[in-house]
């Protein structure tokens, strides 16, 4: 699904990844961990196509095509999506317009007609239901006057309409507490499918708890210094990430 | 202005004054507005409230009214449940319904004769183009609206047809509401699609204790025609006034609002909104000017600029001695669409007073990139991204339209105009 090879990306002129290998099979989710300022959300946002950053070196493949050539809205269209760990408030864009406008921009892509409004509210209705939303939110604004946890859940409301082939939740737990990590979480598993694949990158291991990756990796200062299982995150909350910070030298 | 303009001015004005309707305004009355106009001078760029004015096609058209106005009428939107509609063809009125119970519509060229209460305030500087209105007027009509009536709608629609060579059209409006009635107007300004017409507007409006007058005003003219128009509100004691005011059309738009709150807690609630694309300029002044005590001003505007455009939006609270207790809010907002394009923002407080509470922000600024790449990671076009984003910036104004069928029609409008792309229409 996701090959990512000797990646460097730098932003003012500063490198942040800098060799950067990763490879997410279909079907599989990944987790992507490290200290503050390791490149973790870089990654998400170089992938998804974010302005700004520099690509100085390195390939990424997505389906076996050049991600890096690709828009933004291309990307997004091809089925990937980025849930942002600071979701911004658009007034004034009303969410169930957003959420329509992105499911019909990706149908067109695929060359299917636009989709049936009465099924689509029906759709995201029960979405909602399941991110335990109330149907209020679809009305208002994108984000508008939503608490750190709504927006989250939104974001992932708004994967759940798209269901994309590749989810890159940038540290989708950050200011969750238990229960909206529980339903975030429970979002993020119904997802989970044989033909998708999902990169989590996150700081602590809590989520990881809630939704068990198939792999775990471990970013420092822009590599990928460590892989292993689900246990490598257990390690990693007990020992925190000192042990690992010579190995990217 | 060069004195040759006001010497033409006089001419004109000499050529067709027998043939002016005396029944719309009375001959002396024409002639001294002429006079007072000819004394203080047409407005200049030089003058501050008038920099942002394209006052350069004043010297290429022609101020004698469209006499005997011949065009036909274009496709009008579609009517609004509920509100009676008038049509006018350059300034003089076409079609009629019946009016509201209780309510007197009079156009004055056909019936009644003027009266008092068409006073624009001549001793402002930025209400000198009424002047202009009241010596070349064809036709003008009154509202009138009995103390305690039932609330009604009436839509006026102006119509520009005839070319600015040929002669101006000046709609003429004086809305008067008794104590406590309550009244939606929709006043629109639309034009054939390519014709370069001269609109000089004046709207007087009256409201007694009580009153509420929900008041819409839209200007779409053709993208060659000139709008200009001035409007004068006098408030009394717990009178609303609600003014919502879009301006797309036209290649150059100016209005020149002057609401004076007299009464104790009068209010006056402005929503402004105005899109510039190619060459137009917008400009918008409005002056609240606070008398009585707890008097109250909210003031909403949103300016988008694109291409080589121009908006202006100058707003400016005065708070006269006798308001204490004045309450007054401004919130201006601009976005940039491109290096050429221009915005100017004037809040101004003038405040003589004590116990007051007024706020003011004004901001210009592009598109925010954040929610640009936001809309773009959900796989939205890059031109419905910003289209949408621009929509989202009007929006508080739009959002305050309460009319839902008007409200729909203008977004329908706005779509258009922000975006060749259909599938933004689809989503309103």
């Amino acid at each position: 699904m996701l090959t990512i090879k000797n990646l460097h990306a730098a932003v003012d002129g500063k490198e942040i990844l800098k060799g950067l290998d990763l490879q997410v099979p279909e079907g599989e989710v990944h987790a992507v961990m490290g200290p503050n300022g390791s490149g973790k959300s870089t990654l998400a946002h170089v992938l998804a196509g974010r302005p700004g950053y520099s690509i100085t070196a390195g390939t990424v493949l997505f389906k076996g095509r050049d991600l890096l050539a690709l828009s933004p809205e291309e990307r997004a269209r091809e089925g990937v999506f980025l849930g942002f760990q600071y979701p911004v408030e658009i007034p004034g864009v009303n969410n169930v317009y957003l959420l329509k406008a992105a499911v019909n921009a990706a149908r067109k892509h695929r060359g299917l007609p636009e989709v049936d409004a009465f099924e689509f509210l029906t759709l995201v209705r029960e979405k909602m239901r399941l991110m335990r939303m109330d149907e209020s939110m679809l009305s208002r604004g994108v984000n508008e006057g939503f608490s750190g946890g709504e927006k989250k859940r939104n974001e992932i409301l708004q994967m759940l309409v798209l269901e994309p082939a590749l989810a890159l939740l940038d540290e989708t737990d950050s200011g969750l507490d238990i229960d909206a990590l529980k339903v975030v979480a429970n979002g993020v598993n119904t997802l989970r499918a044989p033909n998708r694949s999902m990169v989590l990158v996150t700081h602590y291991q809590r989520l990881l708890e809630h939704i068990v990756p198939d792999r775990v990796h471990v970013l420092v200062k822009g590599r990928i210094v460590r892989s292993g299982d689900r246990t490598l995150a257990h390690e990693l909350e007990r020992r925190g990430y000192d042990w690992l910070l010579g190995e990217a030298a | 202005m060069s004195a040759a303009l006001l010497t033409r001015l006089q001419e004109e004005y000499g050529a067709v004054h027998a043939a002016l309707p005396e029944s719309v305004t009375a001959a002396k009355r024409r002639r001294e507005a002429i006079e007072t106009l000819c004394a203080q001078g047409l407005p200049a760029t030089r003058e501050e409230n008038w920099r942002y004015t394209n006052l350069r096609v004043l010297e290429r058209a022609r101020f004698s009214p469209v006499e005997d106005p011949a065009g036909t009428l274009p496709v009008l939107p579609e009517p609004l449940e509920g509100f009676a509609r008038y049509v006018f063809l350059d300034g003089q009125l076409r079609s009629s319904a019946a009016a509201p119970r209780g309510v007197t519509v009079c156009s004055l060229r056909s019936q009644g004769a003027a009266g008092a209460g068409w006073e624009f305030g001549a001793q402002l500087p930025e209400a000198r183009l009424a002047l202009l209105n009241e010596a070349f007027a064809t036709d003008a009509i009154a509202i009138e609206v009995p103390a305690d009536a039932e609330p009604c709608g009436i839509e006026l629609v102006f119509v520009a047809a005839t070319a600015a060579q040929q002669g101006a059209s000046y709609p003429r409006v004086r809305l008067a509401l008794q104590s406590g009635a309550r009244l939606s107007v929709v006043e629109r300004h639309i034009g054939l699609a390519d014709s370069a017409s001269l609109v000089n507007s004046a709207v007087r409006v009256e409201l007694a204790a009580n009153a509420h007058l929900t008041h819409y005003r839209l200007q779409h003219c053709g993208a060659r025609a000139v709008w200009f128009d001035t409007l004068a509100a006098q408030l009394a004691a717990e009178a609303h006034y609600e003014l919502l005011a879009v301006s797309t059309g036209a290649l150059t738009a100016r209005s020149s609002v002057h609401a004076r709150l007299a009464g104790a807690g009068a209010q006056f609630t402005l929503s402004a909104a105005a899109l510039g694309e190619g060459a137009q300029s917008q400009d918008m002044y409005a002056l609240s000017e606070h008398l009585a005590v707890r008097t109250r001003t909210a003031e909403t505007f949103r300016g988008i600029a694109s291409g080589r455009s121009r908006v202006a939006f100058n707003g400016k609270i005065a708070v006269r001695q006798s308001a204490r207790g004045t309450d007054s809010r401004q919130s201006l907002r601009g976005l940039l669409d491109g290096p050429e394009a221009e915005i100017d923002l004037r809040p101004q407080l003038e405040i003589y007073t004590d116990e007051v509470r007024c706020s003011h922000g004004a901001t210009a600024g592009k598109l925010d990139e954040n929610m640009l790449f936001y809309l773009l990671s959900r796989g939205l076009a890059p031109e419905v991204a910003e289209h949408l984003l621009k929509w989202a910036f009007l929006e508080d104004v739009i959002a305050r339209i309460g009319l839902a069928d008007l409200r729909r029609q203008i977004e329908r409008g706005l779509a258009g105009q922000l975006s060749e792309a259909a599938t933004l229409q689809e989503l309103l």
